[in-house]
């Protein structure tokens, strides 16, 4: 066990498994000589050369629809979009290409597309967004959303030893932010096993990602104040995701919040609650509750985006009012 | 301003010496547009007797331009071929009753039912099944050829855009990459003049396609897509070129869609004469001429090769027709693969 | 909601059918000490008065009903802090304003008052949590699916159990809770409806007018003639309390005079009451009664008064004239063999009664119904009076005559046919005919006995014939009747 940042953790995990498989290589912006925009991939042109550590143009399709190429002839790649909102740029080849190659004619793609994703520190509208939902939409791909260093790392093992192709969206207001405890050697985490973050009687809060940590300090505050007893399921895994950890979670307790960082409508927070409603309906006793961003662009200034993305006080007002209900 | 070279045709069997064919490769050149055209004609009788859901696309007139080509790649370089090149996906050696039964939507088909038309590939054979947003695979074509470089194999992959394909973001981003990295990669373009309805002169502004590949660093060549050797040896060429590290060209073979964009499509807009011009063109007719000209062929041996033909294509469609359709409960199969179907989890 | 520290008071249900009870007197004050058991409150309902013990030790944090205030049962009456802490009970804050990111809880649009139910809630608010999950004012009920599964595995009576939730519903952790402590099953489903005739006190809430009394009882067991727990609807619309004004006193009725007030109304409504009187010369019972007196005292402990032996005499009669110890239902009537006798007594200086029942009263001697009589009278005036003490009375015997009353037409009880009004006796000059048939003045002892009964079932030549056959047993008393 090392304690090491989110940043670090998936560092490691891409080194471990470039060294562990040749098949492996790497493709994007800036990651080579650069190290990439967060210096994720630092290093890594010196150790691995250049043949599996590309600087590509600044052409997202190329950049992807490359990968699946190489993919079907059996490499393994890895490729990064310099932020999740470029992903929009390979969206065509990611859902026209690579999602239905399989269903279609039985080829498997194994790529990854790296994401660092999501907002809190003024990066607007272009630089700071979760499309998660996007791609949950789209049948074929899996998507994964690590909130801890060890998930981060595990996760990155896994999404390169898949047989699918793999959005992995690293928050990247995690990188530094957050340490933890990250299994040495060979470390992998299983796509659709939630985690249980925190351990709680009184109400649920189903959640992912940067809003895992947010959700913490929200459940500290009310147990400190009145004695709430929140319990959190941290997804780790949009597609396929745990519903089986989520419905137990609200057999236990009958009132359920879901938090996400993403958007509001058709974020992946409706698909939990509409699925909560139809399973889950016997058990509940107050109605789903959802807590994301509103219906809006990332916007730029501070108090414009604190007011954008959930905050603690707001999931501590969502979790008083379900527990008055 | 044209830029690219244009290709000189094959007049004698001399000139393709280098290029290492033989009497039976020449023939069976001539076997296999043979077949392609008949599997397209019977497509289309299929299609009106209702037993082809869906739509009907065909390459007529595209042969010699799709054979040609493939006849150029080796047995383990990789293609990612379009709708009119029906020619790549029989020469490399498809099972023609597979083809017959993917227009059927059969589940024997090569997508099992789960595309239909010519999204088709055999992927054993590597060909790469294309999709409707052309030239999607463009980008993946060049994928393979990092692959190949990156392993430091003497692979080539082939991508294949139509003229109207060319104006997508992916060709640029595929050709661009490709040219960067020199990467063991040709590109063909199948201008038949028509994206569907849209002529040459409102799909691009150049004098040629071609042209467009010193954007990108690399060589390009018009060539006469209705001569099947001419582009036999630009294919070769190009091919053996990348082979040896000579980095992408691009091919645009020039021929004239002789059918409607698709079988609901009568073409209306395409000039009588420019239809009339390209029939004394078409491509097997030539390619017939040539071959009794240079006594590859006689008439016995024609006759022959057309009885085998029409035997091999009766009996791929009766046995399509045969085989079952898919069953609902396959619907949901497949959406994602296991990992059983890499080929080993990892290695060193 | 009660937190860990915090326990509830609630109004207690005393007896099956009683619905509500009154704060008589809060026996503590808010931050008093309490014990557990120790007397927290006096209530009084329609069926008894009594005191609450505290259900647990601690300090009195709140009183959340007034003196005289009648709340339904079950609800939160106090709340006692058992903890040292003072802390409040998961009183929401309000939601912050500021970002609004969009919480969508997609609740049913009005369902909370965003502080739910403040504890301090004032006395005059229709308390919350009533038992089945009112609506904050808006007399909505609302029952959550999980709650609705949870009452429906475990068989239980959302009524009577006490809502946390917002607006007072019933929330899973009150049902839990409910299942933890023991809370029982309910009877099944129409408890109300089966109650037995034993428990229809006397003065059991008159049923709907509209309901067809006993003709939906199928059951045999008997059913009550009223479905006890219907709320009791006001009848009236609204009436404005008088203003007392200069000598004028104002008198708000207890629960008992409003439960006496339904039921003599009911019962003249119902009933085709109908009163005969006879005469009766008491001189031979007066004299036995003088001889038996101290007897019964010194050896039985019981003071000997006329009216056991009007009761026996009664049980004897209703022997052979049953029908006026029956009970109508509809277009039947139960016709009974065993007399469970009702014995008027008043009570609060003659501003209440009570009719407390001696069961299987025709099973019991002379020195039996005294002893009854004389103990029933006590727990009525002590308020001590069981349930089962207080209902199932099949005829009723009051005494007016204790005061001098001559005559009366008393009002039938509930779920009877006749009552017995047994007035004073009187010394009187009356004819009397001696074995010669020769006529002589005499001075006896006479008393008018006066039977109130229902002409639905009993006419007038059955009641006459019941009142000779009366008459007769006690004219006839034998003095070697002892104990009889």
């Amino acid at each position: 066990m090392a304690t090491k940042t989110y940043l670090q953790a998936i560092s490691d995990g891409l080194r471990e498994e470039m060294r562990r498989d040749s098949r492996v290589f790497l493709i994007g912006e800036d990651i080579g000589v650069y190290g990439g925009a967060f210096k994720v991939t630092q290093g890594f042109l010196q150790e691995f050369g250049e043949d599996r550590v590309i600087d590509s143009p600044l052409s997202e399709t190329a950049i992807v629809g490359s990968c699946t190429g190489a993919a079907l002839m059996g490499m393994r790649p890895v490729c990064e979009m310099q932020f999740s909102d470029f992903v929009s740029c390979a969206f065509d080849h990611l859902v026209t290409v690579a999602a239905k190659q399989h269903y279609r004619v039985g080829t498997p793609v194994p790529i990854v597309v790296r994401l660092p994703s999501g907002g809190g520190f003024s990066g607007g509208p272009f630089h700071s967004q979760n499309p998660e939902g996007f791609f949950a939409h789209c049948p074929g791909l899996k998507l994964v959303c690590p909130a801890t260093p060890a998930d981060a790392k595990g996760l990155l093992v896994q999404a390169i030893r898949d047989p699918n192709p793999v959005l992995f969206f690293e928050h990247k207001h995690l990188y530094r932010r957050i340490k933890g405890e990250v299994p040495d050697g060979e470390h992998t985490v299983e796509f659709g096993k939630a985690r249980v973050h925190r351990e709680g009687t009184d109400l649920s809060v189903i959640t992912y990602g940067a809003m895992v940590y947010t959700a913490e300090e929200a459940a500290t505050a009310v147990a400190d104040k009145d004695g709430t007893s929140v319990e959190i399921i941290d997804l780790r895994t949009v597609t396929p995701w745990d519903k089986q950890a989520v419905l137990d979670s609200v057999a236990k307790t009958s009132k359920v919040l879901v938090l996400h960082e993403d958007t509001h409508t058709s974020g992946f927070g409706a698909e939990i609650a509409a699925t909560i409603a139809e399973e889950a309906f016997e058990n509940l006793d107050a109605p789903v509750a959802r807590l994301t961003a509103p219906d809006t662009p990332v916007p730029f200034s501070p108090p414009l985006e604190k007011a954008f993305l959930p905050q603690v006080e707001d999931v501590v007002a969502a979790i008083d009012r379900l527990s008055a209900y | 301003m044209a830029i690219a070279r244009e290709a000189t045709p094959v007049s004698s069997a001399a000139d393709i010496k280098d290029a290492d064919l033989d009497r039976e490769d020449l023939l069976q050149i001539y076997r296999n547009m043979l077949v392609t055209r008949g599997i397209e004609e019977r497509g289309h009788i299929l299609y009106r007797q209702g037993k082809i859901p869906g739509s009907f696309y065909t390459g007529r007139g595209n042969e010699g331009a799709a054979v040609g080509v493939a006849t150029a790649m080796r047995a383990d370089d990789v293609g990612t071929p379009i709708q009119r090149d029906m020619g790549v996906h029989v020469t490399r050696g498809t099972e023609v009753w597979r083809i017959f039964a993917q227009y059927m939507g059969r589940r024997d088909g090569l997508a099992m039912g789960k595309d239909g038309n010519i999204h088709l590939a055999d992927f054993r054979l590597g060909l790469i099944a294309m999709v409707s947003h052309l030239p999607a695979l463009m980008p993946v074509a060049v994928g393979c050829a990092l692959a190949f470089k990156i392993r430091k194999e003497p692979r080539v992959a082939v991508a294949w855009s139509g003229d109207g394909a060319m104006a997508r973001g992916d060709a640029h981003e595929a050709m661009n990459l490709a040219g960067v990295h020199r990467l063991p990669v040709v590109f063909i373009c199948d201008n038949n003049q028509y994206a569907y309805s849209t002529p040459n002169r409102l799909e691009f502004g150049v004098d040629h396609l071609a042209d467009r590949a010193a954007a990108y660093g690399f060589e390009g060549v018009v060539v006469d897509g209705c001569d099947v050797l001419t582009v036999y040896r630009e294919a070769h060429r190009a091919i053996e070129k990348a082979r040896q590290g000579g980095g992408p060209t691009l091919l645009e073979l020039v021929t004239l869609r002789m059918e409607g964009h698709a079988v609901h499509d009568d073409a209306f807009y395409v000039p009588r004469e420019l239809l009339e011009a390209y029939t004394k063109k078409d491509p097997i007719e030539r390619y017939r001429r040539w071959l009794k000209e240079q006594a590859f062929l006689d008439e016995e041996s024609d006759d022959a090769i057309t009885v085998e033909v029409k035997k091999l294509l009766n009996d791929a469609m009766k046995r399509a027709e045969d085989s079952p359709l898919p069953d609902p409960s396959e619907l949901e199969v497949g959406v994602y693969a296991e990992p059983e179907e890499l080929d080993t989890p990892h290695h060193m | 909601m009660a937190t860990g520290t915090l326990v509830d008071v609630v109004m207690p249900q005393m007896g099956v059918s009683v619905s509500e009870g009154t704060i008589t007197r809060w026996a503590k004050n808010v931050g008093e000490t309490i014990e557990a058991d120790e007397t927290i409150v006096e209530i009084s309902t329609d069926k008894v008065d009594t005191e609450v013990p505290a259900p647990a030790t601690g300090v009195v944090k709140e009183l959340l009903a007034g003196e005289g205030e009648t709340v339904p049962v079950n609800t939160r009456i106090a709340v006692i802090d058992t903890g040292g802490g003072g802390e409040s009970d998961g009183e929401p804050e309000p939601a912050t304003t500021g970002s609004d990111p969009n919480v969508a809880a997609e609740a049913p649009q009005a369902a909370e008052a965003p502080p739910a139910e403040t504890p301090a809630a004032a006395p005059a608010q229709p308390a919350p949590a009533n038992g089945n999950g009112q609506g904050s004012g808006e007399g909505r009920t609302f029952v959550s699916p999980v709650v609705a599964r949870m009452v429906a595995e475990h068989n239980l009576d959302i009524n009577a159990i006490t809502g946390t939730g917002a607006g007072g519903r019933v929330t899973k952790k009150d049902v839990q809770a409910f299942i933890d402590s023991g809370g029982q099953a309910a009877a099944t489903a129409p408890a109300a409806e089966q109650a037995e005739v034993h428990d229809v006190p006397h003065f059991a809430p008159p049923p709907e007018p509209e309901t067809p009394a006993p003709a939906p009882a199928a059951e045999p067991s008997p059913a009550a003639a009223a479905p006890a727990p219907a709320q009791p609807q006001p009848a009236t619309p609204a009436i404005v309390e008088g203003e007392p004004g200069p000598g004028e006193e104002l008198y708000r009725f207890n629960t008992v005079r409003k439960v006496i007030a339904r039921h003599m109304r009911h019962s003249l409504e119902t009933a085709a009451q109908v009163t005969t009187v006879i005469e009766v010369d008491m001189t031979g019972v007066v004299n036995l009664r003088r001889k038996w007196k101290p007897i019964y005292s010194e050896r039985h402990g019981v003071n000997l008064t006329y009216v056991p032996f009007v009761a026996r005499a009664t049980m004897d009669a209703i022997g052979r004239w049953p029908w006026v110890n029956a009970e109508i239902r509809g277009e039947s009537a139960l016709i009974k063999r065993y007399v469970n006798l009702g014995m008027a007594v008043a009570i609060d200086d003659a501003k209440g009664l009570m009719v407390p029942v001696i069961h299987h009263a025709e099973e019991l001697n002379l020195v039996g119904l005294s002893r009854a009589v004389i103990d029933l009278a006590d727990k009525a005036r002590t308020k001590t009076l069981s349930n089962d003490e207080m209902s199932g009375g099949t005829f009723t015997i009051t005494n007016p005559g204790v005061f001098g009353a001559l005559i009366g037409t008393p009002i039938i009880p509930e779920g009877q046919v006749a009552i017995l009004d047994v007035e004073a006796i009187v010394k009187r000059p009356v004819v009397v005919t001696d074995r010669h048939g020769n006529d002589a003045i005499a001075i006896r002892h006479m008393m008018f006995l006066c039977l109130s009964y229902d002409h639905r079932l009993v006419d007038g030549a059955y009641a006459a014939q019941f009142m000779a056959q009366l008459k007769q047993n006690l004219e006839s008393w034998g003095e070697d009747a002892y104990g009889l």
